[in-house]
């Protein structure tokens, strides 16, 4: 294992061993505070392009499992942590961390006080980082130079229609980035599933006589994305029963008039209560977000709020005044993270159910 | 919403202690209780105590009114009774508790009127959990995954059974009348002891038996739950040890590092069902079996109620559990709860992450005992064996583990990397299999002799990740071992969490050069904080650890700081008491306003209560570890337990201001049957000894001698080593109790002394006389004018309570299986008072 | 023959049912105007009132509640008695409102007609529609839900026990068999 660098672009450079491969690394650094589900967190498109650093003392040793993939390539940039568990691959533990990001050329960088990092990254926020051989004049100059790419949705969302046939109610999932999680749960429900491209029109849409519509998680800043998608959310929201997660969040709120702002500090854990404003209970789930919805900037004729973030006040959830359609910034997947957000696909489905029989009455 | 209850009615509650300390029972709940009663009053909330262990530190609380009473049903009615206690708190005190007020409800007659409410969970509710076939029943009900539980009263019912369920099976008492063991029956010989011994535990001679599930990981889940159904998980730990050996015998490890997130979701989604079947507020325990490669989990056991998990996870988290247990207890919903200004504004709302591993390491009893004389079986299974648990804080794995290794024993001498050499392979094998308390060591030992790791899996149950960490350290080991003097050996061994001492023993060499070598070449501790966002809030934190990275956290508090050494885990003979004098030095050493720091690693005392000392070090307490905070803090006094003799001398050598609390090195003996034991009692200032009366000691039984002492002039001239109470002590062959000494007969025979911290705090009860106070006033030179003239006319005062102190009925026995009888007064555990007068 | 009861809702799907039939009444009452919630005794009064708290919470609005009592106005009963429970002042409030009508449980219809009937009766609302946490079928009369909790076919010699916290001390659903 050899030592190798971490250099930030405000300067700041950490040192640490090798793990994953040894290429040079660029990308946007942030941290994420979830003691478990380092898998799945690695292979959700959402972090495309980023470096994680993990707040978790120990990463690996539960290994690598077939049933925790989130996508199947990963693409993050880098995953900093403290220390790195070595396990063995065997007929239960069929690949190990380790190799797993050889396998996906990625840089992987452990011995790294971490603590120090997340300490000195939640006041600066995120940045750009890489992880190279040697912290000299000429890596930090490559780190300035180098331009971030705000194309992650055009990376990680499918290009072309496919189907997840079941024989339950029928679900068209608008990709823009989407993790297995959603997939999942709507194999729970047995839903028969249409995955559409993002740049899909209405028509392609209702032609297909969907009984709900999910707007799916992905990576980046959702108006970097054609007004044509907005559009698209604004029409459909009026005729099926609409669930929009994550990015699909965001997107839902700017079809409806409000607006995104940057987190002081982006948040990625799953520790914070996230309140049901409309029954006060409150619960836990995955949260990975850069932006938040602008509570100001809510039109309160068109929506309202239905979940908040205790910790930051930040808007978890927003539902449309007139149509069966709503959003949740967190991850109800649990994929990682907390089942008790799985309610959410619950609410979904039943609203679908209802949607389904009152069309059925007229 | 509408279920919020806001509760007004409230008005007077009756906390009910956990009794006599005894195996799984090490003040945990005396800790919970001493910390949350101060804020219950604070919510305008009259408060009572009862509870009859002479260590609890709640009974000396300034926010109670407190009964110290022996804890019977007929004393809790009449304590109800006669204070018209509206509310019962029993979940503090745990299952003993639990179990006792359950017995109490029972038994409420007509003329007893309204049976006062039960904090936190209903009458109904309270039944169930004490009754485990109904309890289980109630979870399959509700489509839980549980072991199916069989009760049976008769043989040939339990030999039917066997007929259908196969070995192993797990045999346990119904109504357990105290201890409730869980005793694996692997072999078809061992069946019938197994009835015969689960039945005398019960109350009504019955017996659960169920399904034994050996060989499976076992996870501890710490959950609450508030009114309003509001619930969050606010720790997890994972066993080393599978299941087959009980918990608290177990090394554990938070977080949970070797399950997937998809298996822990489940066990927590299980735990909240069942505090929302419980309708429970506050917080609960669960534990788990897993099977990784099957995904399949079994409930394996709920407790709505404090215990070592839930006061363990606090400090292993920094969330405050207790304080928030309290406010959820009384309806307050979690959204709502205030806590102190030092913690962050969302603590009580955010579920606790860490950035740091914490092993558990359990301190078993069997060195005092064979010392003594004593032959134990060592084998561990599922029925407790340790007495008392430190704790390990690291960055890693090696590290926690080394440091708890370290806390566990002082220093690393019986640790040494050579202990193990002279076990032969047959041996090996044997105990890998059958495991005794020296484990690590073993599992160190196999790696050493080139088992593969898979071999080693297999035998053990223990998942693979522990080998290959084992492995690194022996790795490291070697490596250290083999380079002597060279700097990087010595970095990675110091950021692996290898003591000064030990790595001096590598190298041949003393701690102090190990020390000296760091220092030269920049390999400095750095202590981080233990704080409940894992480094995404700024923190207000109060807990450190200490690690080697590259950012130190913890700066200097004052000038004018004392420091206090805890005295570690609970051990054999010295149990709960040497927790209850360093927390009633401290408590009097902030009412003096000294800046205070503690320094200590046992998750059960009160020592590491937040709110006892302005900063907290969970750290080892072996020299090299005590004199880096020595450091850093530089304390214009140390104070420290006078048996840590080579802390003492190595700290004087090094010109600190020592303080020490009068202690002796070795458990004290006492009477054997045929005789009584005498003490003249004393105290100390400093300067001056000062007669406080005299007891007699009989095997099991210590009472006052009402009578005026003085001391002879033979010992007025003696030397005492520092301010504290002492006690001349002499034999005579006296099997009654006497109610005159004659003094003169204070022969040859005689010597002194420091009280056993266990004596000390029953006098301090009996007396109402502060006595560790006035030890650390004379120390500090704060002892007043009032002081002085209490000494001089305290031996002519009488006891206030007429209680002998009586060695609790703990059951030797079962625990240990020891080849001779064990005096319950020299080894003890726990006491408890008897009402003489 | 001994009774089993079986949870067919239990406290947490029962809320997420109050709460969906609390975003779709919202759904259909633009702006919310000129609502009245109705419960009918014992447990749609409960279930109104768990209704009016979410609204409050997530509209920050007092929609009124109204409890009316049918048991002496259903046509199966012999002396009827017109007297609903209501004040006069709360028989004037219901005039030209948008009334939503709650109960727990919707099996043939009776109740609700009753309900009606009265409703109708004394104070000419200017729409009704009809919420039921729980709908069980076997409809005698031609009538429907507008918002329902939960659809759970049962036999006719079943019931159904809706139990709530002010009440039975816990929120769930019961089948008795």
């Amino acid at each position: 294992m050899m030592q190798r660098h971490l250099i930030l672009e405000d300067g700041t450079t950490f040192q640490g061993m090798s793990f994953g491969s040894p290429a040079t690394t660029f990308g946007e650094i942030i941290f994420h505070t979830a003691m478990t589900g380092y898998q799945e967190i690695i292979t959700d498109p959402i972090y495309d392009g980023q470096m994680i650093v993990f707040a978790t003392p120990i990463v690996g040793a539960a290994g690598i499992h077939a049933e925790a993939y989130e996508s199947v390539k990963p693409t993050i940039r880098g995953m900093i942590v403290n220390d790195l568990a070595e396990v063995s691959v065997n007929r239960q533990r069929r690949m190990n961390l380790d190799r797993f990001l050889k396998q996906h050329n990625i840089p992987g960088l452990y011995q790294v006080d971490t603590r120090q990092l997340i300490r000195h990254l939640r006041e600066t926020g995120p940045q750009k980082a890489t992880i190279v051989d040697y912290a000299d004049e000429h890596a930090v100059d490559q780190l300035v130079a180098t331009v971030l790419t705000n194309k992650q949705v055009q990376n990680m969302a499918t290009p072309k229609p496919y189907a997840n046939p079941a024989r339950g109610r029928h679900i068209v999932v608008i990709d823009f980035g989407l993790k297995h999680g959603i997939l999942r749960m709507l194999g729970d429900y047995d839903a028969n599933v249409s995955v559409l491209p993002y740049t899909t029109s209405v028509d392609e849409v209702l032609t297909l006589d969907p009984d709900g519509i999910i707007l799916s998680t992905g990576p980046g800043d959702p108006r970097a994305l054609p007004e044509s998608v907005l559009t698209l959310i604004r029409v459909l929201q009026s005729k099926v029963p609409m669930l929009g997660i994550g990015l699909g969040h965001e997107l839902f709120a700017l079809a409806n008039g409000a607006e995104l702002m940057p987190l002081p500090s982006e948040h990625h854990g799953m520790n914070h209560p996230i309140q049901e404003i409309i029954s006060r209970q409150i619960f836990y789930a995955m949260q990975g977000q850069g932006y938040a919805v602008d509570e100001k900037t809510i039109d309160r004729k068109k929506l309202f709020v239905t979940y908040r973030d205790l910790v930051d006040g930040a808007v978890q959830g927003l539902r449309h005044r007139d149509f069966p359609a709503f959003s949740v910034q967190f991850f109800p997947d649990a994929a990682p993270g907390p089942l008790e957000a799985t309610t959410v696909f619950a609410d979904f489905f039943e609203t679908v159910e209802d949607y389904v029989e009152h069309y059925n009455q007229q | 919403m509408s279920n919020t209850i806001t509760n007004n009615k409230i008005k007077k509650v009756l906390f009910i202690g956990a009794g006599a300390n005894d195996f799984g029972r090490e003040g945990e709940h005396d800790a919970a209780i001493f910390q949350v009663m101060p804020e219950l009053r604070g919510h305008g909330i009259e408060i009572f105590i009862i509870d009859d262990n002479p260590y609890a530190l709640s009974l000396e609380s300034l926010a109670a009114t407190v009964f110290w009473q022996q804890l019977t049903v007929d004393n809790l009615k009449k304590v109800v009774r006669e204070n018209n206690i509206d509310t019962v708190a029993p979940l503090f005190g745990g299952e003993s508790s639990l179990r006792l007020w359950a017995e109490v409800v029972q038994s409420w007659a007509h003329g007893d009127g309204t049976v006062p409410s039960t904090l936190g969970l209903s009458i109904d509710m309270l039944l169930k959990v004490n009754n485990i076939p109904a309890l289980t029943a109630m979870m399959a009900d509700i489509g839980l995954p549980v072991i199916n539980n069989y009760v049976l009263k008769a043989q040939d019912e339990a030999n039917e059974l066997l007929r259908e369920l196969h070995l192993p099976l797990m045999v346990r008492a119904l109504h357990p009348n105290q201890t409730n063991t869980r005793q694996i029956v692997e072999r078809l010989d061992d069946f019938e002891d197994a009835i015969n011994l689960a039945k005398t535990q019960s109350v009504t001679q019955e017996v659960i038996i169920s399904r034994a599930i050996n060989g499976l990981k076992e996870v501890s889940i710490e959950i609450l739950r508030d009114v309003r159904g509001n619930k969050m998980q606010i720790g997890a730990s994972e066993d080393m040890d599978p299941i087959g050996i009980h918990t608290a015998d177990s090394l554990s490890v938070s977080p949970i590092l070797t399950i997937q997130d998809q298996l822990i979701g489940r066990m927590r989604d299980y735990a909240f069902r069942i505090a929302d079947m419980l309708q429970l507020k506050g917080v609960m325990h669960v534990q788990f079996a897993v099977d990784d490669d099957t995904h399949t989990i079994y409930v394996i056991k709920v407790s709505p109620y404090i215990d070592q998990m839930a006061t363990r996870m606090s400090l292993a988290t920094g969330y405050p559990t207790m304080l928030v247990a309290i406010n959820l207890a009384i309806g307050v919903p979690l959204e709502e709860i205030v806590l102190p200004h030092d913690f962050g504004k969302h603590v009580a709302m955010m579920e606790p992450m860490m950035d740091h591993v914490v092993v558990k390491l359990p301190v078993f009893p069997f060195g005092e005992l064979e010392a003594a004389g004593v032959h134990v079986n060592r084998q561990l299974n599922s029925v407790q064996k340790s007495v008392g648990s430190t704790l390990g804080l690291g960055r890693t794995f090696i590290e926690a583990l080394e440091k708890a290794i370290r806390s566990a024993h002082f220093n690393n001498a019986s640790f040494s990397p050579t202990n193990m050499k002279h076990i032969n392979d047959d041996e090996l094998i044997q105990q890998l299999i059958h495991p005794q308390d020296n484990r690590v060591l073993l599992l160190i030992e196999a790696i050493k002799r080139g088992y593969e790791i898979d071999e080693l899996a297999e035998l053990t149950a223990i998942d693979e990740f522990y080998f290959y960490q084992l492995k690194y350290l022996h790795q490291l080991e070697s490596e250290i071992e083999a380079n002597i003097d060279n700097i990087d050996a010595l970095r990675l061994g110091k950021k692996y969490g290898l003591s000064d001492g030990l790595i001096a023993r590598f190298w041949h060499t003393d701690f102090n050069i190990i020390r000296t070598l760091a220092k030269e070449n920049g390999i400095n501790v750095t202590y981080k904080s233990v704080e409940p966002s894992a480094g995404e809030f700024p923190e207000n934190a109060r807990q450190y650890y200490a690690t080697y990275e590259s950012e130190n956290e913890s700066v200097q508090i004052s000038d004018n700081t004392v420091l206090v050494i805890g005295s570690g885990a609970f051990r054999m003979g010295d149990a709960a008491a040497g927790g209850y004098a360093t927390t009633v030095v401290m408590s009097e050493l902030r009412r003096l306003q000294y800046p205070t720091i503690i320094m200590n690693n046992n998750p059960s005392d009160a020592t590491l209560l937040p709110h006892l000392a302005d900063k907290q070090y969970l750290e080892p307490l072996e020299v090299s570890d005590v004199m880096k905070v020595v450091e850093l803090e530089k304390p214009k006094v140390i104070v420290i337990p006078g048996n840590r003799r080579k802390l003492i001398n190595a700290l004087r050598d090094l010109n600190q201001n020592v303080v020490i609390l009068p202690k002796t090195k070795h458990i004290p003996g006492g009477p054997n049957e045929n005789q009584s034991e005498f003490a003249l009692n004393i105290f100390y200032d400093g300067q001056q000894a000062y007669p406080i009366n005299l007891t007699q000691h009989m095997a099991g039984e210590m009472r006052v001698i009402p009578q005026v002492a003085h001391i002879p002039d033979t010992i007025v001239s003696t030397n005492f080593e520092a301010p504290g109470v002492y006690q001349v002590i002499y034999y005579q062959s006296i099997v009654h109790w006497v109610d005159r000494m004659d003094l003169s007969n204070m022969g040859y025979d005689s010597w002194i002394r420091p009280m056993p911290f266990g004596q000390v705090a029953y006098l301090s009860k009996a007396m109402q006389t502060q006595w560790l106070r006035l030890t650390i006033r004379a120390a500090m030179d704060d002892l007043t004018s009032r002081d002085i003239e209490l000494l001089q006319t305290i031996n002519e005062r009488p006891i206030v309570y007429p209680y002998s102190m009586i060695a609790a009925d703990i059951n030797y026995r079962l625990h240990l299986q020891p080849h001779e009888v064990i005096d319950g007064t020299r080894f003890e555990m726990g006491v408890g008072v008897k009402d003489y007068g | 023959m001994i009774m089993t009861n079986k949870e067919v809702l239990d406290n947490a799907s029962l809320q997420r049912a109050l709460t969906r039939i609390t975003y779709e009444i919202i759904e259909r009452n633009k702006g919310g105007q000129d609502l009245v919630l109705v419960g009918i005794k014992t447990r749609g009064e409960f279930l109104a009132h768990r209704v009016a708290d979410r609204l409050e919470q997530l509209e920050d609005v007092n929609i009124p509640v109204m409890a009316i009592d049918v048991t002496n106005y259903r046509d199966d009963v012999l002396n009827r008695d017109d007297n609903l429970g209501l004040n006069d002042e709360e028989k004037t409030n219901i005039a030209n409102k948008n009334i939503v009508l709650i109960d727990d449980v919707l099996f043939t219809g009776r109740t609700i007609r009753a309900a009606l009937d009265a409703l109708i009766h004394i104070g000419r609302p200017s729409t009704i529609a009809l919420a039921v946490l729980v709908d069980r079928g076997h409809r005698e009369l031609p009538i429907r839900a507008d918002f329902v909790g939960k659809n759970i076919p049962t036999a006719q010699n079943e019931k159904i026990k809706v139990l709530v916290q002010e009440i039975d001390g816990r929120d769930a659903v019961e089948i008795v068999h």
